[in-house]
């Protein structure tokens, strides 16, 4: 804080002959600041310049509460509901909003320009100038208040009572570990669940559904026939467990993709030691969850084979291992291994060979 | 003046002596009412970020009158037909109800989202206008890493924003945002389900980044903006330098009456600013995005703006991982994703809090500094920034690279190239060309201040020689200075006539106050007030 | 399912195909072996080909619209795709099993004809009118069969009727978000996708251009066959797009700067609302 500019003439603040501008004057000086100028900008009250900027004023302050009001109606008044009413009310409604933001947008825009005109045209022209006091405080000071410090040291006799001290960082240490431990221990969850990594199993694991294999379903959970999909086409795939597509299973959701016959042989040929027997005929499935971010990886191009990550722009090759190609994955997308079952449909015969979704430090 | 006079005194004296008696508030109040500013647009930048804060505080307990953060699944009930009897969670439905059941609700909740925009925005350009005119050095170190603290706080306020509404860029979002903490290494996982309560999404999140984003990292920020207000007054404004400006005073209007008018206007300008936004330009528009579903995803799908430039990074980084293969066990991974998400904002929040102290220490400059430099009388710090600036442009536009792609029809994988070529070739690049800049205006100053400003007049020698005609600057004694003046870092005029371009604060004090006086007075008033003038500041 | 598994054993017998039959055994035949076998690809091929044409030409008239299809396809489609539609290698792919709902497709959004080689062909002003794609379309389905399109008029009744129902326009919502907007973006404005190619707007798409899309999956979208999005699913999915369509105009909330999400928001609150405060700024604190 700025130190107080001591008194060094004697003022008498009763004094009837001081105008109200030496009292601003005084207490100014009294806080480090010289007023070096002020002047009114308009020396002849009531010119009609200075008529003008009041008109102004008036004008703006009278459109502040004029668009208020406006904002009240609309407010009020204005179609606001989505969807109701006859086609009057629905071609009105999508301009709620918008009336809205123009009539208090406008009501505080003239305030503001109200307020800052006023300031800058009719209040007096000024400069002042204010003394800092910054750099170090006087060095008694610091030694005073070192000294009020060490004191208490001293007092408390910490090198005296070294048992005691210890006594107490043995007492507190533990009182602090408290609060670590509320939050920590409140909080802190296993990455595991029934003695396994919840980051290496989905939806598709059997145990799921009584140790059956997992039919591949769609969103409403229907299964799902070869003939459902077309050639070069894809759709996406949920495991046919209760709730399968719901985000409880966020890690499941699986692209069933129909390749052409030259590209269902290219990717038998590409195969590697991991993805061998997961193909079904022409039919391959890959995880939807980007092995970079976790977004799902959808955008399959049917001519190019590859599947493109909207999120990071990661693509992956579909013939060859779902191989990333290009963008900052570094690692392919899983292969779910699928077949048809007895009645038709598709099941996966197992769950992901390897954990889906973005990487982790114990990811092998 | 129209002073409204009041003649009912007593009260109010009164009740201010009251007040005094048990508060003492007259002088640290008349203290603070005395404060005086500097008067300069760039100092109006914070502001904004002051004033959009408040704008957020309160459209942010209209939304949360409204708004349940449950993953509770519910069946769409609404007004806006294509969702209706959709499943979703609670918090989609209680969003959408927002924007479409509560009257002026969608209104409330863009308002709150333009501001939490202009919010980042004005502390970025803000913080630019620090660097580059020196503002962080001593004494103000801490209050600019208060600054580097509240945009990572204001950051992660804006994300949780995002994710609240639980549409399908919400959870995408979510679901980014965890497979950046399984990035990090050894812990990741434990990480991960600690804050999720399990595997992504689980269903404690949204509870959770609710009362961190209602009550926790509000709670922060309104501390540190106290600590920065706080930190502002105890050590007052930095000012340009100019006559009469020293490295020992403050040259400008007193908070009352001048500057508090002013800034009061301009809460309201800016607060008119977003109300505006928010009316006129939809933002946000989560019924088109649907609820979240893991399945579920558009493409162009992108952070707000602020975040962008972490998804850049994030597009841009090579598909590096590293492996630990041991003997024993599978091995160990760092995902690529863990380097432009956790080690660079890292770097990006290290880099600024010590930057004030390593500039410091490589000038040898201890030395308290009350007075701001013009960018181009610290050549090496505005190419660094620019070189900074040039790298955060990169990530920012490869963050909306896709769109550009599209909208532009430029191959996606040339603009990923495009970026990361860029992101090594421009920063230097924007070094050099800053600094020759830099070095080029100090230079023309200085031959103003030499020579004079250049007329465009041409005049011809007897002999026949062609000279142009320099007017000269007014050097203080009254007199043409054959010498010219010193270099002081001060702006130097460049146009005829304008010799006043220093921009006096007001006429008379560049000036003898009698030149510039109003048309002809008729009288003289106001004897009392008494003027000390300043003719010039040398 | 007919058309794509009836390309298949056509695929066999094109010249590629015969090409990579050809092994080292065979190479190490004698000349007369070579021969006999050279013929006997040769016969092969006719065999496969002569009773089709013959039949088109002479035995099974085509239809009188097929037959003025096939004088517009003698004239603007025969360059790339070949004579009798079996493609011609590095130009056009064969349009056997294609079907009309591709012709159409094609040829009404301006793709087709060609302008010249790119990367993905682009929606334009379309060179013929509708009557004589529906021409094209037919010769090409007599000739080789293939999926077909509703009839307009049937299908945009039934568009209408899917549109004034919530429940089928929500349904048609969830698919739309499964399965399309990964490209076509929420908004249905596309996107980018690898290397230059693009997920079209679907803002100016007719109802029977987006079915047409769907059955016959068109240079890179995928194939949505009616057995995977049934006709129901279809109309459902087209009524929400022409409703996101409808509705772009009379958006809540204001100008909707396009429907780009993010980056047009980051580019306004710069533009519009840094600089106009900038201004304030100069002006507030200007000299008055």
């Amino acid at each position: 804080m700025t130190t107080h500019h001591s008194t060094d003439v004697e003022f008498d603040a009763s004094d009837a002959s001081l105008s109200r501008f030496d009292l601003v004057k005084e207490g100014a000086r009294r806080d480090g600041v010289q007023i070096v100028h002020y002047a009114p900008r308009f020396p002849v009250p009531g010119t009609r310049a200075e008529r003008r900027i009041e008109r102004v004023l008036a004008l703006l302050f009278l459109l502040t509460g004029l668009a208020s009001t406006a904002f009240v109606v609309a407010y009020i008044a204005w179609p606001w509901k989505y969807g109701e009413g006859d086609s009057t009310y629905r071609s009105l409604y999508p301009f709620y909003t918008p009336v809205l933001g123009a009539t208090l947008g406008l009501a505080l825009l003239t305030l503001g320009l109200g307020i800052v005109v006023w300031s800058k045209k009719l209040l007096p022209e000024e400069v002042s100038i204010q003394e800092r006091h910054d750099g170090p405080s006087d060095s008694t000071e610091q030694v005073l208040t070192a000294a009020t410090i060490m004191n208490m040291g001293d007092e408390l006799g910490l090198k005296r009572r070294r048992f005691v001290g210890l006594a107490f960082l043995a007492g507190a240490a533990p009182l602090g570990a408290v609060a670590g431990a509320l939050l920590v221990g409140s909080l802190i969850k296993a990455p595991t669940q029934d003695g396994e990594n919840i980051f290496f199993t989905t939806g598709w694991d059997p145990k799921h559904n009584d140790g059956k294999p997992v039919r591949l379903t769609h969103e409403d959970g229907t299964p799902i026939r070869p003939a459902d999909v077309s050639v070069g086409g894809q759709i996406t795939v949920y495991p046919g467990i209760p709730h399968g597509a719901s985000n409880k299973w966020a890690d499941s959701p699986t692209l069933l993709i129909h390749l052409r016959e030259e590209d269902a042989e290219a990717t038998l040929k590409n195969v590697k030691e991991v993805n061998k027997g997961s193909q079904w005929q022409n039919f391959v499935a890959y995880s939807k969850i980007c092995t970079h971010a976790g977004c799902p990886a959808s955008l399959y191009e049917q001519q190019t084979n590859r599947l493109l990550c909207p999120c990071h722009q990661s693509q992956f090759q579909i013939t060859d291992n779902a191989r990333p190609i290009f963008g900052p994955a570094s690692r392919a997308l899983p292969q779910l291994p699928i077949t048809v079952d007895d009645e038709g449909y598709f099941i996966a015969t197992q769950d992901y060979k390897i954990p889906v979704g973005p990487a982790f430090w114990e990811r092998p | 003046m129209k002073r409204r006079k009041i003649d009912v005194r007593a009260l109010p004296a009164n009740s201010a002596k009251a007040l005094d008696e048990r508060f003492q508030a007259a002088t640290p109040l008349r203290r603070l009412m005395n404060k005086v500013f500097p008067d300069h647009w760039s100092f109006l930048l914070g502001e904004i970020a002051l004033y959009s804060f408040i704008v957020l505080l309160l459209s942010g307990v209209f939304l949360a009158l409204f708004f349940d953060p449950s993953l509770r699944e519910v069946v769409y009930d609404g007004s806006y037909a294509p969702l209706r009897g959709v499943e979703m969670s609670q918090a989609y439905n209680t969003a959408l109800q927002i924007s479409f059941d509560v009257r002026g609700g969608l209104f409330m909740r863009q308002m709150h989202h333009w501001a939490a925009l202009l919010f980042m925005a004005a502390i970025v350009v803000h913080m630019f206008r620090v660097f580059f005119t020196g503002a962080f050095r001593k004494p103000r170190e801490a209050n600019w890493i208060v600054g580097v603290l509240l945009f990572w706080m204001g950051f992660l306020e804006g994300f949780g924003g995002y994710s609240l509404p639980d549409d399908a860029l919400s959870g995408t979002g979510l679901r980014i945002a965890s497979a950046i903490m399984l990035s990090i290494p050894v812990v990741g996982t434990w990480v991960t389900t600690s804050l999720f309560g399990g595997e992504f999404p689980g269903e404690v999140i949204l509870d959770r980044l609710y009362i961190v984003h209602v009550l926790l990292v509000p709670g922060a920020l309104l501390a540190l903006i106290s600590v920065h207000m706080g930190l502002l007054v105890k050590q007052k404004h930095t000012q340009w330098p100019g006559p009469g400006r020293t490295n020992n005073n403050v040259v400008g209007v007193r908070m009352f009456p001048g500057f508090a008018a002013k800034a009061g206007g301009f809460f309201m300008i800016v607060f008119a600013m977003i109300a505006a936004l928010a009316g006129l330009f939809q933002i946000n528009p989560i019924w088109l995005f649907g609820p979240y579903k893991a399945a579920v995803v558009s493409a162009a799908s992108q952070p707000d703006w602020y975040v962008m430039f972490l998804d850049g990074s994030t597009r841009l980084f090579p598909a590096w991982e590293i492996r630990f293969d041991f003997f024993y066990g599978d091995g160990y991974t760092i995902p690529p994703i863990f380097w432009p998400t956790v080690v660079l904002p890292g770097i990006l929040t290290m880099l600024p809090i010590f930057y004030p102290f390593i500039e410091a220490r490589f000038s040898k400059d201890k030395a308290v500094h009350n007075l701001l430099q013009r960018p181009r009388d610290n050549p090496l710090r505005t190419a660094l920034g620019a070189m900074a600036i040039a790298f955060y442009v990169v990530l920012l536009i490869s963050g909306g690279n896709d769109v550009l792609a599209d909208k532009f029809h430029i191959s996606l994988n040339a603009m990923t190239w495009a970026g990361r070529i860029g992101l090594l070739i421009l920063p230097p690049l924007a070094y050099y060309v800053a600094y020759r800049i830099a070095l080029g205006l100090q230079q023309h100053d200085r031959e103003v201040l030499a020579h004079g400003v250049e007329t465009g007049i041409i005049r011809r020698l007897p002999d026949g020689k062609f000279v142009e005609i320099h007017q000269p600057l007014p050097t203080g004694n009254g007199h043409g200075d054959e010498h010219g003046l010193d270099y002081a870092g001060w702006v130097v005029p460049k146009k005829m006539n304008r010799l006043g371009a220093l921009a006096p604060t007001v006429k008379g004090f560049f000036y003898p106050i009698e030149k510039a006086g109003p048309a002809p007075q008729p009288r003289q008033i106001e004897e009392d007030r008494d003027r000390e003038e300043i003719t010039s500041g040398h | 399912m007919t058309s794509e598994q009836s390309k298949r054993p056509l695929a066999r017998l094109v010249p590629g195909g015969a090409r990579a039959a050809r092994g080292k055994l065979r190479r190490r035949l004698s000349a007369a072996v070579r021969l006999v076998a050279a013929l006997t690809v040769v016969g092969g091929l006719y065999t496969a080909y002569a009773p089709g044409v013959g039949r088109a030409e002479e035995t099974v008239k085509l239809s009188e619209g097929a037959a003025e299809g096939k004088a517009i396809y003698e004239v603007s489609c025969i360059t790339c795709h070949g004579r009798n539609a079996q493609g011609v290698e590095g130009r056009g792919p064969s349009l056997i099993g294609v079907g009309s709902a591709a012709v159409e497709f094609q040829v009404n959004t301006g793709r087709m004809p060609l302008a010249r080689q790119e990367a993905q062909a682009e929606r334009k002003t379309p060179q013929f009118n509708q009557e004589q794609a529906a021409q094209l379309g037919a010769y090409i389905q007599e000739l080789g069969g293939g999926p077909q399109l509703p009839d307009s008029q049937s299908l945009d009744e039934e568009i209408k009727k899917a549109q004034g129902s919530d429940k089928i326009l929500a349904h048609g919502g969830e698919l739309y978000r499964v399965n399309c907007s990964s490209c076509h973006a929420f908004s249905t404005g596309g996107g980018a996708l690898s290397s230059g190619k693009f997920a079209p707007s679907l803002e100016h798409s007719t109802n029977r251009d987006i079915y047409a899309a769907m059955l016959t999956g068109p240079q890179n979208m995928p194939v949505f066959g009616n057995n995977q999005l049934s006709p129901d699913d279809k109309a459902a999915i087209i009524a929400y797009i022409q409703n996101l369509n409808e509705n772009k105009a009379t958006d809540p909330g204001g100008w909707n700067l396009g429907r780009y999400g993010p980056v047009p928001e980051g580019l306004v609150i710069f533009l519009v609302g840094i600089a106009a405060l900038v201004f304030a700024t100069l002006w507030i604190a200007g000299k008055s």
